[in-house]
Order: C-alpha cells, then sequence, then structure tokens
C-alpha cells in the first residue's frame, strides 16, 4: 500500500483551475521529484498534501486512511467555488502531523533560537518531554551540519543555514513524508549544495520524500521518480533515467532544452 | 527663587495625581486593546462588530467630550458616585484601548503568511499558533508605536483637569490665576517634558531587548 495516494485531485482556484485531475502516489521510502514550468501547480499540489492548500475534488489517504474525499459530499466556499469536505480542524492537525514540511523562504519562527524552532512543536503538540526533545534536536542539528547554532537567532543565520535549520524542525516531528516545496530557490547558487546535500542524506536514509524543484541535477542524482507537470496536470512522470534522458512528450523536451540554457 | 520654592510642593501633588492617571491607564488599556484587536479579526460577525463600532466610537470622538459624558453618566444614569479620578482612569482606559486594539491588529496583520503556514504545519494549533508564533513577534513590532501613544498619554492626562482633577495641569492653572506669574506654567512644562523623556528612555530600552533576535527577516 502506499503511504500516500492522492486520486483525481481537483483545485479551483477562483476562474482558475490550478489542479486539473491529478493522481500520484508515493510509496514509503520513496524519493520523488515534481518538475515543470511556473505555474504548472507543482507546489499547489505538493500544499494539497498537507491541507495548507484545499482541493475542490479528489481525494487523499496518508497511511492508508483517507482524510479527505469528494464522494463524502461537496460543500461550497465562500467565493461559490466546489470545495471537498475535511474532518475538524483537530483531526486534520493529526494527521497533517504525519508530514513535515520545509519551505521556499524557511518561515523559521524568528522570536526563537535555532534549538527552540525544532523543539517547540514536538513539545506542544506532542508532548514529548523538553529534555528529550533538546537532546532530538541536538540530534538533528548535528544532522544537518550546524551543531553549534543552538543558541543562535534565525536572523543571524545566513540562507542555506536557515533553510538546513528548517529542515531539522520538520524532521523533530517524525513525519511519514518530508514535503520541500521549492527548498533551494531563493538560495544564492554556490550555498544551495549545502542543503541539497542534506535532503541527499535523508533520501538515503529511506526517507519518502516528495520535493518540488528546479534543480534537474538533484532530481536526476537523487529521485527515483521524476514527474513532469504541466498546466495542472502530470504529463509525464517515471524514472530520472527515462524522463531527463527519453522524453516522450513535446513539452518535457521543450522544458528540458529551456532548463539546459539557462544553466549554460 | 523663594517664589519657585512656594509653588513646587502644590505642583509636586498635582504631578503624582497626574502620573497615577498615566500608570493605571497604561495598566488597563495596554492588556484591553489586545482581546478588541483579536475581536476586530474575529469569525463571529457580532463580536467582530462590537470591537469595530467600539474603535470606531473611541477613536472617533474627542476625548474631552468622553470625560465630560462619562463624569455625568455614572451619577445620572447609573446612579453611582464616582469622583473625577476614577472616572478620568476609566475613560482614559476604555479610550486608550482603542488606539492600542489598532496598533495590535496591526502588527498582527504584519505577520507573515509563512508564520501561519509553519506553524499548521507542524500541527500547531490556533491557539498555540496565537500565542507561542504570532503574538510574540508583534509584541516587537508595536513597540515602536506603542511609545508613541503612550508619549501622547503623558500630555494627554492634562485633560483630565476638565472634570476638576487635581492634577499638573489643574494646579498651575490655578496657581497662574491667583498669583499672575506664568512661573508655574514653566514649571509644570518642564514636568511634562520630563515624564515624556523618561517614557521615551525607558520604551526605547524595551525596544533594544527585544531587538535581540533582530536580523532582516527570519
Amino acid at each position: 500500500m502506499a503511504l500516500l495516494e492522492m486520486k483525481n485531485i481537483v483545485k479551483d482556484f477562483a476562474g482558475c483551475r490550478a489542479l486539473d485531475d491529478v493522481s500520484l502516489s508515493v510509496e514509503k521510502g520513496e524519493t520523488v521529484a515534481i518538475i515543470g514550468p511556473s505555474g504548472s501547480g507543482k507546489s499547489t499540489l505538493l500544499r494539497c498534501i498537507n491541507a495548507l492548500t484545499r482541493i475542490s475534488r479528489g481525494s487523499i489517504a496518508l497511511n492508508g486512511e483517507v482524510f479527505v474525499d469528494s464522494e463524502n459530499g461537496q460543500v461550497q466556499n465562500r467565493s461559490g467555488q466546489p470545495e471537498a469536505v475535511y474532518p475538524s480542524e483537530k483531526e486534520l492537525k493529526r494527521i497533517c502531523c504525519e508530514t513535515g514540511m520545509v519551505f521556499q523562504h524557511f518561515n523559521l519562527f524568528p522570536h526563537m533560537n535555532c534549538l527552540k524552532n525544532i523543539t517547540y512543536a514536538p513539545v506542544k503538540v506532542k508532548g514529548v518531554n523538553p529534555a528529550d526533545a533538546e537532546a532530538r534536536g541536538l540530534e538533528l542539528l548535528k544532522l544537518v551540519g550546524l551543531p553549534d547554532k543552538r543558541n543562535e537567532f534565525p536572523g543571524r543565520l545566513s540562507g542555506g543555514q536557515k533553510q538546513r535549520v528548517a529542515i531539522a524542525r520538520a524532521l523533530a516531528m517524525e513525519p511519514e513524508i518530508m514535503l520541500f516545496d521549492e527548498p533551494t530557490s531563493a538560495l544564492d547558487p554556490e550555498i544551495t549544495g549545502e542543503v541539497l546535500n542534506v535532503m541527499k542524506t535523508l533520501s538515503a536514509r529511506n526517507t519518502t520524500m516528495v520535493v518540488v524543484t528546479h534543480e534537474m541535477g538533484f532530481a536526476r542524482e537523487v529521485a527515483d521518480r521524476v514527474v513532469f507537470m504541466n498546466k495542472g496536470k502530470i504529463v509525464e512522470e517515471g524514472t530520472p533515467e527515462e524522463i531527463f534522458e527519453h522524453p516522450k512528450s513535446e513539452r518535457l523536451q521543450e522544458f528540458l532544452s529551456s532548463m539546459l540554457q539557462v544553466k549554460k | 527663587m523663594s517664589y519657585i520654592q512656594t509653588i513646587t510642593p502644590a505642583l509636586l501633588q498635582g504631578a503624582i495625581i497626574s502620573l497615577e492617571l498615566f500608570a493605571l491607564t497604561l495598566i488597563f488599556s495596554l492588556p484591553l486593546g489586545l482581546p478588541i484587536a483579536l475581536g476586530e479579526n474575529s469569525k463571529l460577525s457580532p463580536l467582530r462588530w462590537f470591537c469595530k463600532v467600539y474603535v470606531l466610537v473611541f477613536r472617533g470622538t474627542p476625548l474631552m467630550l468622553q470625560l465630560f459624558f462619562f463624569y455625568y453618566f455614572f451619577p445620572i444614569c447609573l446612579n453611582i458616585r464616582m469622583d473625577a479620578f476614577p472616572t478620568a482612569v476609566i475613560t482614559f482606559a476604555l479610550n486608550y484601548a482603542a488606539y492600542f486594539a489598532e496598533i495590535y491588529r496591526g502588527g498582527i496583520k504584519s505577520i507573515d503568511a509563512g508564520q501561519y503556514e509553519a506553524a499548521h504545519s507542524l500541527g500547531l494549533s490556533r491557539s498555540q499558533t496565537l500565542f507561542g508564533i504570532i503574538l510574540p513577534q508583534t509584541f516587537r513590532i508595536v513597540i515602536p508605536p506603542i511609545s508613541n501613544e503612550i508619549i501622547v498619554l503623558v500630555k494627554d492626562t492634562a485633560l483630565a483637569s476638565a472634570i476638576a482633577l487635581a492634577d499638573i495641569m489643574k494646579v498651575s492653572k490655578s496657581i497662574v490665576n491667583r498669583d499672575g506669574s506664568l512661573m508655574a506654567y514653566v514649571i509644570a512644562a518642564a514636568m511634562y517634558l520630563a515624564f515624556s523623556f523618561l517614557a521615551t528612555c525607558v520604551m526605547e530600552r524595551l525596544e533594544k531587548k527585544t531587538s535581540l533576535y533582530d536580523g532582516k527577516e527570519a
């Protein structure tokens, strides 16, 4: 059974269809990279997984538990758009805790030092005892290569360091699946490596990961499967080799050649 | 010189009244502003409207008028005898809470949506997000506008002399009327200036203390 099962997802924003009948499943331990041009719905798809964005139609199951299914009936949101029925806030939070999210703009809590950023949620949400959370937090800081930054505030870290702390923060909740939303897009090119290396380590440890990225090198080298999206649909998916060496659709060929031109 | 010595004790008496009014106003209005600010963002429309109307009324009418209103409101409508001092405290607190509410609301609004998204992703509840993530950041942001309001309050306390509260303003005015010398006003001005300066220093220190985690955005 797949860890994450998204079926026939439709997402309508006022007047535009961001996701058009998208289905995606992710197996335990798998690293899936989602690539595609801007506005193709990659980030929207990712955000649907932990309900940051609510789907209009379709169903999503995490760990075999269906938490949203439009078969249960539909409601209309304020702007008259159809919306699938979600469970109560509390129930949703419990399910979403099984996912960890890393954002393009880090979104660390600026009023907490690095260690507190990492330990806050485990202590508050899971009721982990603070000393254990701290020990685990230090381990995670070590994992991301920042053992000496425990007392530093995010405002004094570089972008790459912030993102690594953000990864540690997400890992601290021990999620079943890690979601990365363009984790290196806000970073200077020469420091993307430090973040990608951490992600590579996670992937090698069989962490289940879904990564929205523009880093073709990373997708090619680290992902088990690559998904190419365009205009709200999944156009092609396959192994990195299939996608990068033998792209079938014209749109993917076009996209890859434009990415290569930028690189040169 | 000896004239100054003779009028200073009375003015200091007035200063104590002014400072008491100032302190009590802050003690009540700073916390009271917060539920009003949260109410203005509430999903419950009656609560939201109540808070919005509250702010509209207290910000939109003169403080002096509010003072007179409450001065007569308690004895006439509620049949409660109320001295000038508690009347002034209540009026000032209600009035300043409206201003503080707007400052808090602006501060809360300025917090990046990413903070809410991160909190959601980590499974934090609404109240954990509000009290653990949003408000601590808000308080730091609102310190400069709050300081500004506090300086205004130092001077606004003089309005309470209109309902015969024996504050600095009232005392100095009666001394000037009695003696025909402007010296009492000069001393009163010096006192207000000293208090404002003191308040500025305290707030600046607070600002420095809380900017510990400053950098650019997180």
